[in-house]
């Protein structure tokens, strides 16, 4: 049986049984079903990845070692919690009229592809393939997020892929710069583009482009990883979009894009030794998470908050890597795995709250959603404690893994550093929900038939959340330590 | 010295193509007329299909053969086209003043190339393909990036995105023998084909719901 194949052909699969049928029951099964095999294939790939190390597939174009399988098993399990919360939205969004069928079955066609994109960055062996991978992944989410044709969408989905794109086009430069590297360091005429070749000849790569490579990259991916000073275009995506669509973007899409400048990050320090790229990293990610802070604060509107606060979680991952001890990049890896399943039942209830209300103006749906949503509202808010870094969840013990690393390996500053942004987040956090939480509302009902919206799609990442909070089975421990060891430079 | 693989005519038929890249890079910053714009994107890949030919021919290497061809078919005849097609469809015929006026573009794009130049000096050593590939190619992305600053319409952004591509490949093959593996290349192909396309959608419904094609009315997202 071919793992890594069936990873890539069952979304595509689905993507074409949903544009061949017509009924939206049946498109939103295959999309469940789908997701539902590639999770399975994950933790398939994920117990074989553990015991016997990389996996590769059609002569080494496809390869996955550690990390490509942690970041499959996240891909799935976003995606799965996605095509789940997306058919009964959906249907309330098509009584409401907000969208037509047509769109819908945009989404259910778009969606698979989308996750089919992402698994081919992270399985692709080839540098070149890995790009083309995320830039298809960037262009089949942009209809997605316009999907609305609001004014505001299609101006969010605008700058979504103009810089996008050309972010991506900077990437692409490092990309031809690293292949450049190896035709110089490589006796062979055409040499293989493969990571798993680059990674072995790394120490003989020309310095000087090796180094250009990784800033380019690390500005190019960046920008799609939504990298403070260039995430401008992340609050206005992930608010516009429809919440199925803000969470893959947020859960996973981001990461995927982190993975990829991880693999840069990879060459260059065994080229030119940790310092240069991790210093990079760290820079780039305490201004993520400094400019994070305020813009929490002050936001108007749920769906752009939750938006920072992925900044500030896409800096705190990029800080732990670029602190560069095994115990922080452990931290890091952990911390994708507690966000994925965290944000997206952000972005869920988010979606609740705005069908409920109409708007996601913090101004507009008032005190009192308590009372109104009390199921969603009791999602919304175990998963904002958990967004927050507040135990029982696991984002507390990634977060204190992370900050004691730092000290451990001696960098006080820094972890005091990160110490005091994840603070202002948290506050930032707290203050926006009490706005709308608690109290009392304001003599509205919003009737009996939307409390239980969403609950399945919640609770299976909730439940995830806090089973995986307090055990973590021994093949996933292995992972994320082989994981931390390919990133520290491990052979 | 640096050592050039390629004799001496291909190194210099290169040369003139890829000066003629930047020549056509800098007609497109000044240019106002949609139409002519596409022509100018369309002549600079030609140019640069140019330069893979040459490539191709004077090591005779297949995979750069089919380079050539998808350059030719891709961003030679049908993205031009595509383009073409939406312009004369929406009846919109002139750029609105950008917002850096002509002249003051072309001085500032002087001054990029200036900056290319410098920018690819300590990287001629490793250039298989004559001096000034490398230093064209930079310039090509770095005016590609104020094109896409200074100008208002969205066909003349995805014009500059294009052209920052194009500056892409051209390193490509300064800085490589043979260009990409062919698989790489084929995504690169359609990765930009489909993007256009979906710009092109976008840029529809953008018409379609603001009456305009003008970014700057882009801007209800803020903070």
């Amino acid at each position: 049986m071919s793992l890594l194949a069936s990873l890539l052909f069952v979304p595509a699969g689905a993507a074409l049984g949903c544009s061949l049928v017509r009924s939206r029951r049946v498109m939103a099964v295959l999309g469940m079903l789908a997701f539902g095999l590639t999770l399975a294939v994950g933790v398939a790939l994920l117990l074989r990845v553990a015991a016997d190390g990389a996996v590769t597939e059609w002569s080494g174009f496809l390869r996955a070692d550690a990390l490509s399988a942690w970041m499959v098993v996240l891909i799935s399990v976003v995606s799965l919690a996605t095509s789940v919360y997306a058919g009964r939205y959906f249907q309330r969004d098509l009584v409401a009229r907000v969208v037509t069928e047509w769109q819908v079955k945009e989404f259910f066609i778009l969606t698979p592809l989308f996750g089919c994109g992402m698994f081919l960055a992270v399985l692709a062996n080839s540098l070149g393939v890995m790009w083309a991978a995320v830039e298809a992944t960037a262009l089949s989410s942009v209809l997605l997020v316009a999907l609305y044709n609001r004014r505001t969408s299609l101006e969010g989905a605008w700058k979504y892929v103009i810089l996008g794109s050309l972010g991506l086009a900077l990437a692409l430069l490092g990309t031809v710069f690293i292949y450049a590297a190896a035709c110089k360091g490589s006796s062979r005429q055409l040499p293989s583009f493969d990571w798993s070749y680059l990674v072995t000849i790394a120490p003989q790569l020309d310095p000087r482009l090796v180094r250009l490579a990784f800033v380019f990259a690390l500005v190019g991916y960046g920008t799609k990883a939504g990298l403070a000073p260039m995430h401008t275009w992340l609050p206005d995506a992930h608010s516009e979009a429809p919440s199925p669509t803000s969470a893959m973007l947020s859960g996973v899409s981001l990461k995927i894009a982190l993975y990829a400048l991880l693999r840069f990050h990879i060459l260059t320090a065994a080229c030119l030794g940790p310092a240069f790229s991790c210093h990079l990293l760290l820079g780039f990610g305490l201004l993520s998470m400094f400019l994070a802070a305020p813009f929490i604060l002050v936001q108007e509107n749920l769906k752009r908050m939750l938006a920072y606060s992925s900044l500030e979680h896409v800096g705190l991952i990029c800080v732990g890597i670029g602190l560069g001890t095994p115990l922080t990049i452990f931290g890091a890896l952990l911390h994708m795995g507690y966000h994925a399943l965290t944000k997206p039942v952000l972005f869920f209830a988010a979606g609740n709250i705005h069908q409920s209300c109409h708007t996601l103006e913090f101004r507009l749906i008032g005190p009192g959603m308590v009372r109104l949503l009390p199921v969603t509202v009791l999602c919304l808010g175990l998963a904002a404690v958990a967004a927050t870094g507040l135990p029982p969840f696991g984002l507390f013990f990634s977060e204190l893994t992370v900050i004691s690393g730092g000290v451990a390996a001696g960098q006080m500053t820094i972890s005091v550093l990160v110490l005091a942004a994840l603070i202002a987040c948290f506050c930032g956090m707290l203050r926006q929900f009490t706005r709308i939480l608690p109290g009392e509302p304001k003599a509205r009902s919003l009737g009996d038939g939307r409390r239980m919206d969403g609950v399945p799609a919640m609770g299976l990442l909730l439940g995830g959340l806090l089973v995986f909070s307090v055990w973590l089975p021994r093949p996933v421990l292995d992972i994320m330590h082989q994981a931390a060891g390919i990133i520290g430079g491990e052979p | 010295m640096h050592t050039a693989p390629t004799s001496e005519i291909p190194a210099q038929l290169i040369a003139l193509f890829a000066a003629l890249m930047l020549v056509a890079q800098l007609l497109l910053a000044v240019q106002r007329m949609l139409l002519t714009s596409i022509r100018l994107f369309a002549i600079q890949s030609l140019f640069l299909a140019g330069i893979a030919a040459v490539v191709a021919y004077s090591h005779n290497a297949f995979h750069v053969y089919v380079v050539v061809a998808l350059t030719l078919i891709g961003k030679v005849a049908f993205l031009p086209w595509l383009l073409d097609r939406q312009v004369r469809r929406m009846k919109i015929i002139q750029e609105i003043e950008p917002l850096v006026n002509f002249p003051m573009s072309m001085l500032i794009c002087g001054g990029l190339t200036l900056l290319g130049y410098l920018v690819a000096r300590p990287f001629t050593s490793l250039e298989r393909l004559g001096n000034n590939t490398l230093a064209v190619a930079i310039t090509l992305v770095l005016t590609g990036f104020f094109l896409m600053i200074n100008r208002r319409k969205a066909i003349t952004q995805v014009l500059a995105l294009l052209t920052v591509e194009n500056g892409v490949m051209l390193a490509a093959v300064a800085l490589t023998t043979y260009g990409m593996p062919l698989v790489v290349e084929l995504g690169i192909f359609f990765d930009v084909l489909v993007a256009v396309m979906i710009l092109g959608i976008l840029v529809y419904r953008i018409r379609e719901t603001f009456a305009s094609m003008d970014i700057s009315k882009l801007s209800q997202l803020k903070g």
